[in-house]
């Protein structure tokens, strides 16, 4: 897109409802899809894209796998994995994605909880990271349950309240459905139904509010599922008081470091999508976001270090598993939370872009490490996911990649969309039904 | 005015949040330290009496009509290695070569703990306790997220992973349906010929067991494995060597699984209670003295 | 008045017993017993009474105090030093075959007094622990197939003989 922009310097990609000339008549659904190209164009620049063939290649190999996974069973693609239960579906699907989504939840509140409208030009990035890692933990939960059909079951048909799996699935549903109000509020600009946003407007207080609740239980409830295998889970990331609150606060940087993350590869490779505002303020609200995440991080390291002190586990700290939780919390936390505090301190966004990877890699090997390689330490083996799992995995993940950017292509994410005569460009006399338009909105 | 509609129509989405999950809150706090049902049976299970004849491996197989087994009943190269119970075995027998004494067998199998960690992190509740003392499984609502394999102590529960349509969880079932319902003893302690395991009310299995060790001074070690681990289970063990030693985990805890919940469910009714209004009204302290924050907000986008 | 009389008569055996020879092969002791509690599977068992009664010479060490024989277990003596040969000899006339039904449960349960015999084996168990605890210790047969031939009915549950899985499934392997 980028070089089709360099070579077209005059096209106009669509960033309102009317068109400019032809007497602002609405965009139509699919001059909105092809971004006002037309279609030949649009496949053009989407070929000249090396990264799209790598995500085809990965697409044509791993849907197959996808569709043979439903078609052979489970064990096809993940083995018979009795004392690894959980394998890379859940671990780095669901553990993993979740906590790099609290994103939503924290922007959301800053803005309509706590005022920060500073925030507004990235609120909505935040919102949008939020309710695709979500949606696509639950399509990584669909793949790795056995019959993904009965989801809904403990909604509807057997409750099981004393689970806490209980609770995380409540949660998730209602979540969802609460980041996918605040996030239409961009579908509707970008749809031209302006009566949805302002319904939705209204209650932006009570969603922020509901994202805090079910955010904090949530992302508490997927460390306090550990706390059921007690003896399995290696002690160094086992901790029956802590382990919910590792989970919690670990959300906090891990969600705010996805959206630099996310934002600094949203204005290096589709810079024409992001407007001024978004561009302009950029540093200075990824400086504030890194700000936040060093706290988030400096908490996270003090509990996991205390957890250790509480029961006493020093002596853990001698083995191979020892050296190994060195490394993730040295790496994922010590360097992370030097490179933001540096960034923050210098005001140097590229130390800041640098601590965000190392936190959100940070997050998901703790994930990682306690769904998947310290379960049942005491087997003496690291239980390996086998191929099929792993290039299953990558495709879902590509497909969530796709699908963020595709998102981010179209609908007012990174710039604001335009719908009032004044925003657009020249055009005389105003044309009728534009006059008609806002005359009956503002009544 | 349009500031205190939204208000309440915030604290309103909230409380309906609230309600919806309050219900998990309260009642998994009402699961507490439950003694077991009275009449609940057990079976106790004397490592040392164990030849490794794997008839209880046969038995199961053909009480549960399981799938055909890789190997014969009677071919013992298996002990080769340790096994564990799979989707075509509720019932495996290891041997175990002991330092000082010589070797033991020990059969696994689902223990039917009184507290089942399976039951308790099932979010269908497909498990039931029954007051027979069985652990069973309702293969119908059963959603196949393997939370009861993670939450399983003794990593009993196995998954027919195989089955494209219909992959349910395969563990023991104390024989419940065919037998224990009606107050016989399953088919693994009825083949057995050395009586490994006695079949009984579980409070009468307990004396058994402590007379068991009485009576034979030195010949075991001075614990009744289950009694109390993990809230205490129906079925029990009695060895002449640490249980460590057998593949038991002799530090297990004395608490039901579910006790290790406890102090992340007893945070849930906090938030649910106290977070909607204490953000709310951080909220109206955030934004009080900021000019017209709504106004401000069409502004910006409208 | 007739128990003691019976008791008496019982005790003038023992002592004729011991007197006469070790050995007893007087009437109502067979010379084999053929065991056939578990022919669903295994063939019966003719079991050589006479020539283990040759070889042991102590009834006891498989009939306990029934016999008369001198109690050695200080835990049976504190009653059955002297209580001398019972009425009931044989092994399935104490030990059930199905110990674990809900009456015999019960029986057990109700016994008095609720102290000794709790811990009876059935039928199945004692005969496999007295035979397979003393032929480990004397050398004798233990392999399950030494003692009783495992029958069609064996084959089919144990998946052995004629009933052995085809081909020995291994095509999990491929998927670790």
């Amino acid at each position: 897109m980028k070089q089709f922009l360099a070579r077209n310097p005059g096209t106009q990609i669509i960033d309102s409802l009317r068109k400019d000339n032809d007497k602002g008549r609405p965009w139509t659904l699919m001059e909105k899809i092809f971004l006002g190209l037309t279609p030949q164009q649009y496949v053009a620049q989407a070929m000249s894209n090396p990264l799209n063939w790598f995500f085809a290649v990965i697409l044509l190999v791993g849907i197959p796998f996808i569709i043979a996974r439903f078609f052979f069973g489970l064990s096809w693609a993940v083995g018979d994995p009795y004392d690894n239960a959980w394998g890379l579906f859940l671990g780095f699907g669901l553990f993993g994605m979740v906590p790099l989504s609290s994103s939503g939840f924290q922007l959301g509140s800053a803005v309509e909880v706590f005022g920060r409208h500073d925030f507004e030009p990235i609120e909505r990035l935040g919102i949008l990271n939020g309710i695709l890692g979500y949606f696509f933990a639950v399509v990584f939960l669909m793949c790795d349950l056995g019959q993904p059909w009965r989801l809904i079951y403990p909604m509807f048909v057997s409750w099981g309240p004393e689970a806490v799996l209980f609770l995380v699935a409540w949660h998730v549903a209602t979540y969802l459905s609460v980041q996918a109000a605040e996030t239409s509020t961009a579908f509707f600009e970008w749809m031209g139904w302006p009566a949805g946003k302002t319904f939705i407007k209204k209650m932006a207080l009570g969603l922020a509010v509901a994202g805090i609740i079910l955010s904090t239980l949530h992302q508490g409830a997927l460390g306090a599922l550990s706390t059921y295998a007690p003896g399995k889970i290696h002690p160094l990331w086992y901790s029956a008081s802590f382990q919910w609150l590792y989970f919690f606060v670990s959300s906090l940087p891990g969600g705010l470091c996805m959206v630099i993350v996310v934002s600094t590869i949203s204005i290096k490779t589709m810079g024409w999508r992001c407007d001024d505002t978004f561009k302009n303020s950029l540093s200075k609200l990824q400086i504030a976001l890194a700000k936040g995440a060093s706290l988030g991080l400096i908490t996270y390291l003090t509990i996991r270090l205390i957890g250790i002190a509480h029961d006493n586990k020093w002596a853990y700290l001698g083995t191979g598993w020892g050296a190994w939780w060195m490394f993730e919390i040295g790496f994922g936390v010590i360097l992370s939370l030097v490179l933001l505090v540096t960034g923050v301190r210098n005001n140097s966004v590229t130390l800041v872009r640098l601590g965000a990877w190392t936190t959100i890699l940070g997050v998901v090997l703790h994930r990682l490490n306690v769904y998947m390689f310290t379960f049942n330490w005491q087997n003496g083996h690291v239980h390996i996911p086998p191929f099929r799992e792993i290039m299953i995995t990558v495709t879902i993940y590509t497909i969530y990649i796709i699908t963020y950017r595709a998102i981010l292509y179209r609908w007012p994410i990174l710039f604001k969309w335009k719908t009032r005569y004044s925003e657009y460009a020249v055009l005389d006399p105003e044309p009728v039904a534009i006059v008609e338009a806002e005359a009956a909105r503002s009544k | 005015m349009i500031e205190r509609r939204d208000f309440l129509k915030g604290c309103l989405a909230c409380g309906v949040t609230a309600a919806t999950v309050s219900v998990a809150g309260t009642s998994a706090m009402a699961a507490g330290s439950f003694e077991g049902y009275p009449d609940a049976m057990g079976v106790l299970v004397d490592l040392t009496r164990c030849v490794g004849c794997r008839s209880c491996e046969a038995a199961c197989n053909n009480e549960q009509k399981l799938p055909e087994p890789d190997l014969p009943f009677d071919d013992l190269s298996v002990f080769s290695e340790k096994r564990r119970t799979t989707e075509k075995a509720y019932t495996v027998v290891n041997e175990y070569k002991v330092a000082d004494k010589d070797t033991l067998f020990r059969k696994i199998q689902c223990n039917h703990c009184t507290e089942p960690a399976c039951l308790s992190s099932c979010f269908v509740n497909a498990y039931t306790k029954t007051k027979e003392g069985a652990v069973i499984y309702d293969a119908s609502v059963c959603v196949g997220c393997r939370n009861c394999m993670i939450a399983c102590p003794f990593n009993i529960p196995a998954y027919s992973y195989s089955s494209p349509l219909n992959p349910l969880v395969k563990k023991c079932i104390f024989c419940y349906d065919t037998r224990v319902k009606d107050g016989r003893p399953p088919a693994c302690v009825e083949i057995c010929p050395q009586q490994v395991m006695t079949f009984g009310r579980r409070s009468d299995l307990v004396k058994l067991g402590h007379d068991r060790i009485q009576a034979n001074p030195g010949k075991y070690v001075d614990k009744l494995y289950g009694e109390k681990a993990v809230g205490g289970t129906s079925w029990m063990y009695l060895s002449s060597v640490d249980f460590d030693k057998v593949g038991l985990d002799g530090h297990i805890q004395n608490e039901p699984i579910i006790s290790n919940v406890k102090d992340f469910l007893g945070f849930v009714p906090m938030v649910l209670s106290i977070w909607p209004a204490l953000f709310t009204g951080v909220h109206l302290l955030a934004t009080k003295n900021k000019d017209g924050h709504h106004d401000h907000e069409e502004g910006d986008h409208q | 008045m007739h128990a003691v009389k019976h008791t008496m008569i019982l005790g003038m055996t023992a002592i004729l017993m011991m007197l006469v020879s070790n050995v007893c092969l007087g009437a109502g002791i067979p010379d084999k017993v053929s065991i056939s509690s578990i022919q669903k599977y295994y063939d019966p068992v003719s079991f050589n009474h006479a020539a283990h009664i040759n070889n042991l010479k102590d009834c006891g060490l498989c009939h306990h105090h029934t016999t008369g024989a001198q109690v050695t277990d200080p835990n049976c003596a504190r009653c059955h030093k002297n209580s001398g040969a019972q009425a009931t000899v044989s092994c399935k006339g104490c030990h059930t075959a199905d110990p674990f039904t809900p009456e015999a449960l019960k029986q057990q349960r109700d016994q008095q007094p609720p102290i000794y015999h709790r811990d009876k084996p059935g039928l199945k168990a004692a005969y496999h622990a007295s035979c397979l605890g003393c032929h480990q210790k004397m050398s004798g047969p233990t392999g399950c197939q030494d003692c009783h031939k495992r029958n069609d009915g064996g084959d089919a549950l144990f998946k052995s003989g004629k009933y052995a899985p085809k081909a020995p499934a291994k095509p999990k392997a491929a998927h670790h």
